[in-house]
């Protein structure tokens, strides 16, 4: 549909949400992701029965985990569209960037930074 | 306007050409039906009076307000709208047509559900109706949700009015209710609930076809023959046939395919070609060799990335030996180029970037097959719908998210390893479980195409429930047919019989299922191999527990009442009454049951036809008389049968008397008790699911509350279960008519076909396996899998069967021990794009 | 089984937080089974503790590695090699595992991942719940295989007590009354005059009460 949505989104392919593994979150921060978000079928009518089910467990556990350990667990969420709805993909992209651009960069990467000056 | 590819011939002229056919399917569908110019509804003169099909275009995210609700005068959010059923439709003056839509009703719910959802504030919606028509599987379900916890209002009234409040844009509907009183209200926005009707083109080309159709340019069909048109090699199905949803469209094409399928049966595979693909070539112990291929699409993605330099960064990535840039990566001149290279270069991966691999991972792992390089070594970049199409204000960001999609799939790509597709070989035996008229039709449809099947019926006889019934509402003697179908059953040298049997074991998967049955008087047990299963188990009339219904033997049920009339006439029927919704749409059976309706329609107008002088009342919830059945309940009412609405808090009162029955009931529109006397009263009891509990369990099949097998998929797979291999039909499936069922059963048959047509089918690779070193047997994969293929083997270990696993990849991520691994999606493949993406930053 | 759960990660970081070689150590067995300790569980608290430290500035070494078990000498063998490159193991195991743990390697500081709760079975997936409390001298025969020490919450021997509901416990009505199901079973099984017999005093000797147990068999020994 050729919406425009902020660029500084990567998309990686999985068969369904319910193989994100909370590894794979938490290892985005660990690398250095400012946000990661999960996006899979509309509830009730997942592709595969209930992976996303699933898949929101892991984001909760993974929205722990992160404010725990003070990097914010706003930085990782978890939308439902279905593969139709384009415009709400654009909406998630933009909500999400707006998020993650108020709680500033991943807070590792500033402890980075003091260090290297 | 010159096509960067030369794809067009602008030289290009209308031509005329023969085809040679051996069957015909005919699918042209139908048409909203246009209110214009009708002045009653308003539609074309003021601006918020919208047609439904409008609606959904509001309703859609991709529609004209982006999937805010707004009314069009002054795109201000409405706060009432009103939904007026019946346009076009159950209408004799205004547009000529009789019948009724069949999907206004549920499709008008749909929408005022979906309209409160997308409002922001509270948002009133009220459905004007004749009668609210939710017969299909569940539909009445939706229909209370919507009633009774949306709050939804339902008006029983037939609007008198429409017309527009000047200056705001609201509209006034003038109406009266059913106690007779004259009523008006406001509403922001209207919306017309259009039919379906076939529109002229259609019946011209029906005409060309001499096809027949009916007064309403409905195609005729045979109630047992639903696929067949009055020319013998023209098969029809959906909305053509007549009015009808979704999934009633899907099993009638499957019902189409079928009855061509069954025609055509010795040309199966004579016109086919088939591919031959080069062996695969033993990458394993070579260097990793990658080849990216980046795609200019034309201007698409080279108007805004700078594809050179996309290109250029490619080549310094590691693995990375040979970088080429396309104009459009997908023509056929490109592909030759790239197996040139492939083979030149000895490249053993290759990374296309370009569009989405929804629509081209196929056309480019078919392109790495051709050279002998195993498809799954293969990786996309989208950098058009992903980047291109989507940042086309910022060439400079996009070109930078392109390199970085890049990288990405280069990293998984040097990680990807060659999968085998495992291929299984195909039992073509059919089991079919049920020997009634879904069961037989099924069997006789696979068998007469050449495929050996065996019935496997619990009773001592073939025929299941239509054993009790006598004919169709359109005159079809039921009787004779069964006793026909019977007949070529037992007789067709490609179907087994096995009656009194029942099944005590099951295993296997698509192709290759092995089912135990217990045989006959003196069960002994027999050992099936079969490539698929049709269930076609069946239903039974409700026994009903009211209305003196096994109490007084002036009381029975519309298949008694109709086998009565049969034997004894209707001479000394001087009153009858019959009651609607026994045993349906009730607490404990929130269903409808779909056929009573017609049932009592069709005995009354038996009995009126035996017995002209007697008197019918039919005392009715909502009369759901669909499609082409309506007019049945119009010349019911011209015959003068009586029809008398009672709510379901206020059912009628049965008490037995010398004199008869007595029936007492609040009339609608008198708005009083009438008490008749009835020599007989007619119960149209629903039907109940036959009880599949243990068959259900030892299949490994779900079903809903009400014991009817769940399908695939609602709309788009009404005849497949989720488990592979296995088909739905007949009234195992929901409450429906015999030519439905039908319908049903040939759909079924011919899903089953595509399995039973081929000697092998080819898996996917992509697949879960458990390393048995690090299972714990934790069974948390067992659980979580939504298909149930994880079992713990002899060696107390889990073990996936690839032919059964979906490839969602669940258990890998639930695994507590980390033993599972997805084919394709593994950890480090996954993570490998994580990892590149964000290499440096901390 | 032995049925355990994660602590609270915040716990975890208070005990750790002056560390800087850490070993987080997997259990393969009870742990992995009620998802608190396996590998998956060393992988997401090693990510997060490496967040952490960074987060903090600090440098920590944060390594994983699960064992086939805790409790037997020759599993935890096997990290002997590398045990001098850490100041601190975080054993994910329950309590058993963390005390062998400490018990062999001596000289390093062993903390433990997980709380041990209790012995008990998987009702579906994600709730476990108690069975047995190890008095060492089992009753199930003649409670008709329900245990009255575990399920009891007044441990009794000869049948409810006054408080017992409509089936349920009076300390928590979400509670079965173990009686209850103990006379419901015994009359399923034709055998309620057990009922009526009174059950001896207990010996608790064999009871954690009198003091930590062991089991010797001279019968494997040689």
């Amino acid at each position: 549909m050729r919406l425009n949505y902020p660029s500084n989104i990567r998309i990686i392919r999985v068969p369904c949400t319910g193989k994100v593994d909370l590894i794979h979150i938490l290892r985005a921060f660990e690398k250095g992701a400012d946000g990661v978000y999960v996006v899979g079928c509309l509830e009730g009518d997942c592709r595969f029965s209930n992976g996303n089910l699933r898949a929101r467990k892991r984001v909760e556990q993974a929205q722990q985990i992160l404010n725990a350990i003070g990097i914010g667990g706003e930085r990782v969420q978890m939308y439902n569209l279905s593969s139709g709805e384009g415009p709400r993909f654009a909406e998630f992209a933009l909500e999400m960037t707006e998020k993650i651009k108020a709680l500033g960069i991943n807070p590792m990467k500033l402890a980075k930074m003091k260090k290297v000056a | 306007m010159m096509c960067l590819a030369k794809a067009i011939d602008y030289e290009d002229s209308e031509r005329r050409s023969t085809l040679s056919v051996g069957a015909v399917i005919l699918c042209p569908g139908s048409e909203g039906f246009d209110p214009s110019g009708l002045d009653v509804f308003g539609y074309g003169k003021y601006s918020n009076v919208v047609t439904s099909e409008e609606f959904e275009r509001i309703l859609s995210a991709s529609g004209p307000y982006r999937g805010h609700l707004m009314r069009p005068l002054d795109r201000e959010a409405p706060k009432k709208i009103a939904w007026i059923q019946c346009v076009g439709s159950r209408d004799i003056n205004l547009s000529g047509n009789g019948y009724c839509s069949s999907v206004c009703c549920m499709y008008a719910i749909k929408e005022s559900m979906i309209a409160k959802e997308h409002s922001h504030d509270e948002l009133d919606c009220a459905i004007f109706n004749m009668d609210i028509r939710s017969f299909g599987k569940d539909y009445e379900k939706y229909y209370n949700r919507a009633k009774d916890e949306q709050g939804v209002r339902f008006i029983r009234s037939r609007i008198h009015s429409i017309e527009e409040i000047q200056g705001t844009g609201d509209l006034i509907i003038g109406y009266t209710d059913e106690t007779g009183l004259i009523k008006q209200e406001t509403f922001s926005m209207v919306v017309l609930s259009v039919g379906l009707r076939i529109p002229d083109s259609v019946a011209n080309l029906a005409r060309r076809l001499r096809v027949d159709m009916n007064r309403y340019n409905f195609a005729v069909t045979p109630p047992f023959d639903p696929a067949q048109t009055s020319r013998p090699g023209i098969f029809i199905g959906g909305a053509f046939q007549g009015p009808k949803d979704i999934p009633s469209s899907v099993t009638e094409a499957g019902a189409a395919a079928c009855a061509a399928g069954t025609l055509l049966a010795d040309g199966r595979g004579t016109a086919t070609k088939s591919v031959e693909m080069p062996t695969e070539i033993d990458i394993e112990k070579a260097e990793t060799r990658i080849g990216v291929f980046v795609c200019n699409c034309g201007i698409n993605i080279g108007g805004v990335v700078d594809v050179p330099a996309v290109a250029d960064y490619a080549a310094t990535l590691p693995y990375v030996s040979f970088v080429d840039q396309n104009l459009f990566t997908c023509s056929q001149d490109t592909q030759d180029k790239i197996r040139d290279v492939i083979k030149e270069k000895n490249l053993n991966r290759v990374v296309v970037a370009s569009c989405s691999p929804r629509t081209h991972e196929p056309l480019f792992q078919e392109t790495l097959q051709a050279c002998g390089l195993n498809k799954y070594l293969f990786e996309m970049a989208n950098i058009r719908d992903q980047d291109s199409w989507v940042h086309g204000s910022d060439p400079k960001s996009a070109t930078e998210k392109a390199k970085d999609l890049v990288r990405m799939a280069v990293a998984r790509a040097g990680l990807l390893k060659p999968l085998t597709e495992k291929k299984i070989s195909i039992n073509k035996r059919a089991l079919v479980i049920g020997g009634g008229v879904a069961g037989m039709n099924a069997a006789l449809s696979l068998a007469d195409q050449g495929f050996e099947t065996v019935i496997v019926e619990k009773e001592a006889q073939l025929g299941g429930l239509a054993g009790d019934l006598t004919a169709t509402i359109e005159g079809a003697d039921i009787q004779r047919y069964l006793l026909e179908l019977v007949d070529k059953v037992s007789n067709h040298a490609k179907i087994q019989v096995l009656t009194e049997s029942l099944i005590v074991g099951f295993s296997g998967f698509k192709g290759n299922f092995t089912t135990e049955i217990m045989v006959g008087p003196g069960m002994y047990e027999r050992k099936i191999d079969h490539g698929v299963v049709i269930l076609a188990t069946g239903a039974n009339e409700y026994k009903p527990t009211e209305y003196l219904y096994g109490q007084d033997y002036r009381v029975m049920t519309q298949i008694e009442l109709g086998k009565r009339l049969e034997a004894k006439g209707a001479e000394d029927l001087k009153t009858v009454v019959m009651i609607q919704c026994v045993g349906s749409r009730n607490e404990e059976k929130p269903n409808c049951s779909r056929v009573c309706c017609q049932s009592a329609v069709k005995n009354a107008l038996h009995i009126k036809e035996l017995n002209p002088d007697a008197m019918i009342y039919i005392l009715y919830r909502d009369m759901r008389m669909y499609g082409l059945l309506e007019d049945y309940y119009t010349e019911a009412r011209q015959q003068g049968i009586l029809f008398s609405n009672f709510t379901q808090d206020h059912p009628p009162k049965v008490e037995a008397t010398d004199e008869g029955i007595m029936i007492t009931f609040k009339d609608h529109i008198l708005q009083r008790d009438l008490i008749i006397p009835a020599d007989l009263l007619a119960l149209s009891a629903g039907m109940v699911a036959e009880d599949t509990e243990e068959l259900a369990s030892i299949l490994k099949l779900p079903r809903n509350n009400e014991g009817y097998f769940i399908e695939a998929h609602v709309k788009l797979r009404p005849v497949d279960l989720a488990n592979d291999g296995i088909f739905l039909c007949g009234t195992a499936h929901s409450p429906k008519l015999i030519s439905e069922t039908i319908s049903q059963s040939l759909a079924a048959a011919s899903r089953a076909t595509i399995f039973l047509s081929q000697s092998e089918i080819t898996l996917s690779a992509v697949t879960a396996k458990v390393d048995p070193d690090l299972c714990a047997a934790c069974l948390v994969c067992v659980r979580a899998c939504p298909y149930g293929v994880p079992r713990i083997n002899e060696e107390g270990v889990s073990e996936i069967d690839e032919a059964l696993c979906h490839g969602c990849g669940i258990c890998a991520a639930e695994c507590p021990a980390k033993a599972i691994e997805l084919n394709w999606y593994e950890d480090d493949q996954v993570m490998s794009k994580v990892e590149a993406l964000l290499k440096g930053v901390l | 089984m032995i049925v355990a759960e994660k602590k609270p990660i915040e716990e975890i970081i208070e005990l750790v937080k002056d560390s800087e070689k850490i070993l987080i150590v997997g259990c393969n067995e009870c742990v992995t089974v009620c998802e608190a300790g396996g590998k998956k569980e060393v992988g997401i608290l090693a990510s997060a503790l490496r967040m952490y430290f960074m987060n903090q500035d600090k440098d920590a070494k944060i390594d994983e590695v699960t064992l086939e078990r805790q409790c037997d000498h020759e599993y935890l063998e096997e990290i002997r090699g590398r045990i001098d490159q850490y100041d601190t193991i975080l054993s994910l195991a329950c309590g058993v595992g963390v005390q062998f743990m400490a018990e062999k390697y001596f000289s390093t500081p062993v903390f433990p991942g997980v709380n041990t709760c209790f012995l008990g079975a998987a009702e579906e997936r994600g709730v476990w719940s108690e069975r047995c409390q190890a008095c060492g001298q089992c009753i199930l025969g003649i409670t008709a295989g329900i245990c009255p020490i575990s399920r009891c919450a007044k441990r009794l021997m000869n049948g409810p007590c006054g408080g017992s509901t409509q089936g349920k416990c009076e300390i928590n009505k979400e509670l079965d009354c173990a009686w209850q199901i103990i006379i419901d079973r015994l009359k399923e099984l034709g055998r309620l005059d057990d009922y009526e017999k009174i059950m001896p005093i207990k010996d608790w000797s064999t009871d954690r009460a009198g003091g930590p147990r062991k089991v010797v068999r001279e019968d494997v020994m040689i």
